[in-house]
């Protein structure tokens, strides 16, 4: 077997290839050629306050994305995230009514987290499919949901609580600036410390990453803890916005989710993937929806819009990167 | 041989995966009713060129010509259709269903017409017939319950229910055990009257001389030997070609250093380990500095000891000890904490993370050790710059994206190198060179020599005996998941090793008769390998003390060292006393109906005992020697 060397000409090629090599950055160019038709499309889109909103609207599904790509890039998956943000919602709703605030939130991101652990316990020791598990959780969490708020929702939330939002710091508001030191921290975690190259480890080659000594079992159940409480501090974030706790919040934001990791290059398999991507594809998702609203599409057509628009997306994706060859 | 025509010719195959130019120019021609030898080092690219045979692999240039046709197969479904068929080494049946419907599995993906499993039956036994072979397979028995040989067989039944004209044996003995080698032969010899062409890829070279009618030899990727009629080469000849230079240095060592290292410490011991459903009972010691293969059949047991103690999986019972510490580890994490480094078996599968880059996976031992919440890759800087230049790897392809696309000699290395920033006690490869070219394995052999001799102590396993025994100081043999040979290297050969190798099961005939020569007569039944001056026991039976002939299974001895020197020397078909008067033996050659020399049987008496005829013993050995 030979080796065939590089010439001089396919390395200067190099450059080019690597960058456009890159999902995330083809994907930032859709992005941005979205971001043209649209401001074509509307003239509102581009305004300053219109981009605040679609920051805004990013928060949620943001949050909620960097847990599914901690999932997802172990080869795992989680379905149960929106259903937990709906239960963990009414923990909270109840719980502010007795207890102080931040008591109240501790108890719902615990809450999460846990539900987490047990799916991770689950899926890693008794080595049960994610899919199914997960599956299971969600109809379980928007069951007591239902069960906790007696099927309606709790409104009498302290107002005060919507300063965690509506505070500015630094001038933005203080959930956008939450969101971006969580992917900051998320994107640090992933790519500098032991426990980030194990997840990418694990989720490429499990048998190998076992093989090499790596904490294969606890690096992929943590994946489901991070997930389960994320979607916990998602949900204190519309609850804040609402004022209300709703069992149904929260519903389908799985979908969401799973579709913004996508979208943003991670590989189902798990080990491919980053959370540059998954930001990249959660403004994707929100440009969409948010552009679709300016031009006045119909909310029953927008899930087909939006639909057509992500299977392109990767359609064109799959096309393109084949061409390229990897 | 039935016609001058060739039945297959291929000419110019070329192929290349990603990166790697597995074949550059390949030809090759079959005629009907011969066996062909395809033959070449690990990565030579026979199985790839058997691959495009059978239309596993669509070759990126060249053509095949098959009865005169140009042939364009697109898959192995266009392969069967035309009458090729691939018996490969891991098989491909389906574990949960019958032999029947797995030799008829093909009929399966054809279009209509429901089952008749009578007719199944029917034909099963009809095929079975013509291999001679109808009483050794049940038909309605599940795969999943058979051994290796008669896989193959189910392999090979399932190849003629098609109708194949053209039957590609890929590695068809790694897991068979002589007797098992030579029933495969018979079926060959067959197939070959009846007209069929048969393809042989094989590395084993006394194998090839006894089986095959031509051979092609492949380097490279390239032909570098075409259809030569094999009874004209020697085997000096065709490892030659294979190597393309004389292969006397690769083995090459530090004269008499075993028993230096004998008496240094031990590294790593094994006592009683136990992991069903395969391992049953292995006990073994390495030292500090010494080589020791695990040598054995494919399915002996070999990788699932390894991988048990290196806590890849479950043991129910024994011990490990590291350095004189007790470890068992239970996950490879604790084996690692203990000073143990494993090269698993199946780079791609078991060693490789596809998605971290070359540098990350050089990295991943270490990120596995690393007890911090960082990366720690900065301190590593400096052993990671003196490993490559020692390992003769460009510092710069470090960065590259994807290992995959680096040779298999390469991708060892840096595993290897994985493992030895870790400085650890004891390391442990499994089949370090499947898939290396032969000049890269050299320099791995020599990588591992110079491990050693900074006092670590390496467990080798390897299929490739001659590997084995080149490379090892010591050899541990195992069999049925049973360590049954401590022996070293030096005084093994290749054939010795695969005697030894053989499953007790396959040689459970022989056990027996043992058993009741020395029930019959209260002495002491055995089986054993001589030379010159000195013997290797493969089975002993009976243990009464006054007929004990000195040595027990898996020992070897100057005849000198045991109790019936005499006997051992003279080799006499009837019972020789020893000099002291307290035992006698006769001795008796093995041989299969093929004339293979399968070693001595001998039966011990003591001094005093009543002698039986030994026409009566001659008469049963010879009955069995002529079933096996």
């Amino acid at each position: 077997m030979t080796l065939t060397t590089p010439t001089a000409g396919q390395r200067s090629a190099g450059t080019f290839r690597r960058l456009t090599g890159r999902l995330e950055i083809r994907m930032l160019v859709l992005a941005i050629v979205l971001a043209c038709v649209l401001s074509l499309l509307s003239p509102y889109f581009l305004t300053r306050s219109n981009l605040f909103n679609i920051l805004d609207q990013s928060v949620v599904i943001g949050i909620v994305a960097v847990g599914m790509t901690f999932v997802i890039l172990t080869g795992g998956i989680d379905l149960s995230v929106g259903s937990v943000a709906g239960l963990t919602g009414i923990i909270l709703g109840l719980a502010v009514q007795n207890y102080p605030l931040p008591v109240a939130i501790l108890l719902a991101v615990t809450s999460g987290a846990g539900i987490g652990l047990i799916s991770g316990l689950l899926i890693a020791y008794f080595s049960l499919a994610p899919f199914v598990v997960t599956l299971g959780m969600m109809a379980i969490g928007r069951s007591l949901a239902y069960i906790l708020s007696g099927q309606t929702a709790i409104s009498n939330i302290p107002s005060g609580m919507s300063d965690l939002v509506y505070t500015d710091i630094l001038g933005l508001p203080a959930n956008v600036l939450f969101l971006c030191v969580l992917y900051l921290a998320a994107w640090g975690y992933l790519t500098y410390t032991k426990g980030g190259r194990t997840i990418y480890a694990v989720g490429s080659n499990k048998e190998a990453a076992r093989a090499a000594g790596l904490a294969v079992f606890f690096y992929s159940v943590l994946p489901y803890v991070v997930s389960g409480a994320l979607a916990a501090v998602a949900v204190t974030i519309s609850i804040a916005q609402l004022l209300s706790a709703d069992p149904l919040m929260g519903n389908a934001m799985e979908l969401d989710a799973i579709a913004a990791v996508v979208i943003g290059g991670a590989s189902l398999f798990g080990g491919r993937g980053s959370i540059i991507g998954t930001l990249i594809g959660v403004l994707i998702m929100v440009m969409i929806r948010n552009g679709l609203n300016l031009i006045g599409v119909s909310p029953f057509w927008q899930g087909s819009a939006i639909g057509s628009i992500i299977i392109a997306a990767l359609l064109i994706e799959s096309i393109v990167s084949r061409r390229i060859g990897r | 041989m039935t016609s001058r025509d060739p039945l297959l010719t291929a000419t110019g195959i070329a192929k290349t995966f990603d990166r790697t130019r597995a074949l550059a120019g390949a030809q090759f021609d079959l005629m009907p009713g011969e066996v062909h030898g395809l033959l070449g080092a690990n990565g030579a690219g026979k199985s790839t060129l058997s691959k495009v045979i059978a239309g596993h692999v669509i070759p990126d240039e060249g053509q095949l010509v098959y009865r005169g046709q140009p042939l364009r197969l697109r898959s192995t479904r266009d392969a069967l259709d035309n009458g090729i068929a691939i018996v490969m080494q891991e098989t491909s049946l389906v574990p949960d269903l019958s032999v029947a419907e797995n030799i008829f599995l093909p009929e399966l993906g054809r279009k209509g017409r429901g089952i008749s499993y009578a007719g199944l039956h029917r034909r099963g036994r009809e095929l079975l017939a013509a291999l001679g072979q109808e009483y050794v397979l049940p038909l309605d028995i599940k795969v999943r319950h058979l051994s290796a040989a008669q896989r193959q067989l189910v392999e090979i039944a399932k190849a003629l229910g098609v109708g194949a004209e053209l039957i590609i044996f890929d590695e068809p003995t790694a897991s068979l055990s002589p007797i098992e080698v030579d029933r495969l032969f018979d079926i060959m010899t067959r197939l070959r009257a009846g007209g069929t062409g048969l393809i042989f890829v094989s590395h084993r070279l006394e194998e090839v001389f006894e089986i095959t009618d031509r051979v092609t030899i492949m380097r490279e990727g390239r032909t570098v030997l075409a259809s030569h009629p094999t009874a004209s080469l020697t085997q000096a000849e065709l490892i030659r070609h294979m190597v393309g230079r004389d292969l006397g240095g690769i083995y090459d060592r530090a004269p008499a250093s075993a028993g230096l290292k004998a008496s240094a410490p031990v590294a790593l011991q094994v006592t009683g380990l136990k992991s069903p459903p395969v391992v049953r009972d292995v006990s073994f010691a390495v030292h500090e500095g010494e080589i020791l293969g695990l040598g054995g059949l494919v399915g002996a047991g070999r990788s699932e000891t390894v991988e048990a103690i290196f806590g890849l999986r479950h043991r129910s019972a024994g011990t490990i000890t590291v350095g004189g510490k007790v470890v068992n580890p239970k996950k490879p994490a604790q084996a690692v904490r203990a000073g143990i480094g494993f090269v698993a078996e199946d780079r791609r599968s078991q060693n490789i993370v596809p998605d971290l880059s070359v540098k990350e996976n050089l990295l991943l031992a270490h990120l596995g050790a690393h007890r911090g919440f960082g990366l720690g890759y900065r301190s590593r800087e400096k052993e990671i710059d003196r490993l490559l230049a020692s390992l003769g790897l460009p510092a710069d392809r470090l960065l590259d994206a994807n290992m995959l696309n680096f040779s298999g000699g390469m991708q060892q290395k840096i595993i290897i190198a994985r493992w030895l920033l870790l400085n650890p006690k004891v390391l442990i490869l499994d089949e370090p060179t499947k898939g290396v070219d032969i000049g890269t394995r050299q320099s791995i052999y020599q990588l591992l020599r110079d491990v050693a001799a900074k006092g670590v102590a390496v467990v080798v396993v390897s299929s490739d005996f001659e590997e084995l025994i080149g490379l090892s100081d010591r050899i541990v043999v195992i069999s049925d998941g049973a360590s049954i040979a401590d022996l070293p290297a030096s005084l093994l050969d290749e054939e010795k090793l695969t005697l030894l190798a053989a499953p007790r099961t396959s040689m459970a005939r022989n056990t027996e008769m043992l058993k009741n020569l020395s029930l019959e007569t209260g002495g002491a039944g055995f089986w054993a390998l001589l030379d010159q001056d000195r013997m290797i026991c493969l089975n002993m039976v009976g243990a009464a003390d006054t007929a004990d002939p000195g040595f027990v299974t898996g020992d070897a001895k100057a005849f000198a060292e045991t109790r019936i020197p005499t006997a051992l020397k003279g080799r006499e078909p009837v019972f020789v006393p020893e000099v002291d008067g307290q035992r006698s033996t006769m001795l008796l050659p093995l041989r299969t109906s093929r004339g293979h020399d399968m070693g001595w049987v001998g039966l011990t008496l003591p001094g005093g005992a009543r002698v039986p005829p030994p026409e009566t013993i001659r008469g049963r050995v010879e009955a069995l020697a002529a079933s096996l």
